[in-house]
């Protein structure tokens, strides 16, 4: 192909995918929500999932939330040193924690333990023909594998935002105690009065939609898998990387409307 | 009874090209070809797993093709499938052979049990209830796969390669319990296979796909003296042919 040509080809080529994988996740979701009404969900498949995607994840979102709680107080140091502006060291820390950060990070967490998982999980059961199995044996596969993952992954996501802001709010302590020598009543005391119920609940919610995100996300793509193992492997790929880019871009989307 | 009328299914290139073709009640039916000649996705056309873009398919005189999958449903409820790839689940292997029981149906758990312990010795893995199915042989998951196919007494079953990858003394007793079960529950059985000598051994019937078509349909001893060169090539595993 001319040179010229290939540059708009190529491009033509990546929007008409991008409008396939969208199209297909929103198929995908309007397939989830015809099974919620009147609900039809795998109860034990349900709590199987929460417990291995969301209580096994606890751990590692609770050292990312403490983690990203102690940076923030790290970033801020020099500054409040520099104006000795330690009465608002624990508000800078929470409310971009709370509102940006710890969802955030939390999520793209998330999203490389639990997305991508299940991602390789539901294409390894296309390619060993398990999915077809299932229809064989006259188990819609939406209803059960695709519905209970949803569920368990949008609610436990949003359930480790909550853990991991408290668990932020323990790590921006600790470090605020540790090198600014504020101590954890006085770090309390200066967050609290400026910090708003709904600078918590933005967090909440968008961590809700990320959740949306990552399990509409990594369940179609895990779906739509072919060609044995190495096409598992570009599923999980894709997967990661349209969830992360999907959660961003409801971040910016949400930023904007929470705001 | 399954009846296959005139079917085409297209993917990059023709996979099926207007094969029709008579499974006869309570018998095997054997289906032998090649790699790549269209064998596994007519398999999974008779289960309506796939649609074909032209003929027609009748499972026990119901038609297949067009159905709504809701409607699918129903029908697949009727037909145990043992799959090339076995198509276990991660679970144990009783909880896999009692898939179908405590999905599809309404059995007590004593029931389930029992008659999971009666499939279990039924193809040689007595005991083996709580083992995980990856901790298996081909062999073992083979044997897993026919008792879950055959545990619900379907009057259709389907073997997609039931031997592949085994040596020829475990491909024989799984071809021995395919026709034991066949005849125990007198079902009508569908076998997909590249191994010739062990399918034909079981097999009251046979037909042979070769590029998306049916070229031979018969019983074992015609297919033995088939003089279309393809057949003749593929039943005597020459080297020399159009093969």
């Amino acid at each position: 192909m001319n040179a010229a040509l290939n540059i708009p080809y190529r491009m033509g080529a990546a929007l008409l995918l991008i409008a396939d994988q969208t199209g297909g996740i929103a198929i995908m979701a309007g397939q989830v929500v015809r099974r919620l009404v009147p609900p039809r969900i795998d109860r034990y498949e349900l709590f199987r999932n929460a417990y291995r995607m969301g209580v096994q994840s606890v751990p590692i979102i609770a050292a990312t939330a403490g983690f990203t709680g102690a940076l923030m107080v790290i970033q801020g140091a020099p500054i409040v040193e520099r104006y000795n502006a330690r009465n608002i060291i624990g508000w800078s820390a929470m409310f971009t924690t709370f509102r940006e950060l710890g969802p955030l990070l939390i999520a793209l967490m998330f999203n490389g333990r639990v997305g991508a998982n299940n991602t390789a999980e539901l294409g390894t059961m296309v390619v060993t023909e398990q999915i077809d199995g299932l229809r064989a044996l006259a188990i819609d596969p939406i209803t059960y594998l695709v519905v209970p993952r949803y569920l368990s992954i949008a609610i436990m996501m949003t359930a480790l935002v909550i853990i991991g802001d408290f668990v932020a709010i323990l790590g921006a302590m600790g470090m605020a105690w540790g090198i600014l020598d504020v101590w954890p009543r006085q770090f309390y005391y200066s967050a609290m009065p400026m910090l708003q119920t709904w600078d918590f609940s933005v967090g909440v919610i968008k961590g809700f939609f990320y959740g949306n995100m990552i399990a509409l996300t990594s369940c179609y793509f895990g779906l739509s898998t072919r060609g044995g193992a190495p096409g598992v492997g570009r599923s999980v790929n894709a997967s990661v990387v349209a969830a992360a880019s999907g959660v961003f871009i409801v971040d910016y989307l949400s930023t904007f409307i929470l705001h | 009874m399954i009846e296959l009328f005139d079917v085409h299914k297209h993917f990059k290139e023709p996979v099926l090209r207007g094969v029709s073709l008579s499974v006869p009640a309570k018998g095997i039916y054997a289906l032998i070809g090649p790699g790549a000649a269209g064998k596994s996705i007519l398999f999974k056309i008779i289960a309506g797993l796939v649609t074909p873009e032209r003929g027609s398919v009748r499972v026990n005189g119901e038609e297949v093709v067009g159905r709504r999958e809701r409607e699918m449903m129903d029908l697949r409820r009727g037909i145990g499938m043992l799959f090339q790839n076995y198509a276990l689940f991660d679970l144990s292997v009783a909880e896999n052979i009692a898939f179908p029981l405590r999905r599809l149906f309404d059995f007590s758990e004593d029931e389930i049990e029992a008659r999971v312990a009666e499939r279990l010795e039924r193809v040689a893995l007595p005991g083996f209830q709580d083992r995980n199915p990856a901790s298996c042989s081909g062999g073992q998951k083979k044997r897993i796969g026919v008792a879950r196919a055959t545990i619900a007494r379907a009057p259709i079953v389907l073997y997609d390669e039931p031997t592949a990858g085994l040596d020829p003394v475990t491909s024989q007793k799984i071809y021995n319990l395919i026709r034991e079960e066949q005849r125990a529950q007198e079902s009508t059985v569908m076998v997909i296979s590249s191994d010739v000598n062990g399918v034909l051994s079981i097999a009251d019937r046979v037909g042979m796909l070769h590029k998306g078509r049916l070229i031979f349909d018969g019983t074992v001893d015609e297919a033995r003296v088939c003089p279309t060169p393809e057949v003749n090539q593929f039943v005597h595993g020459l080297t020399e042919g159009p093969l």
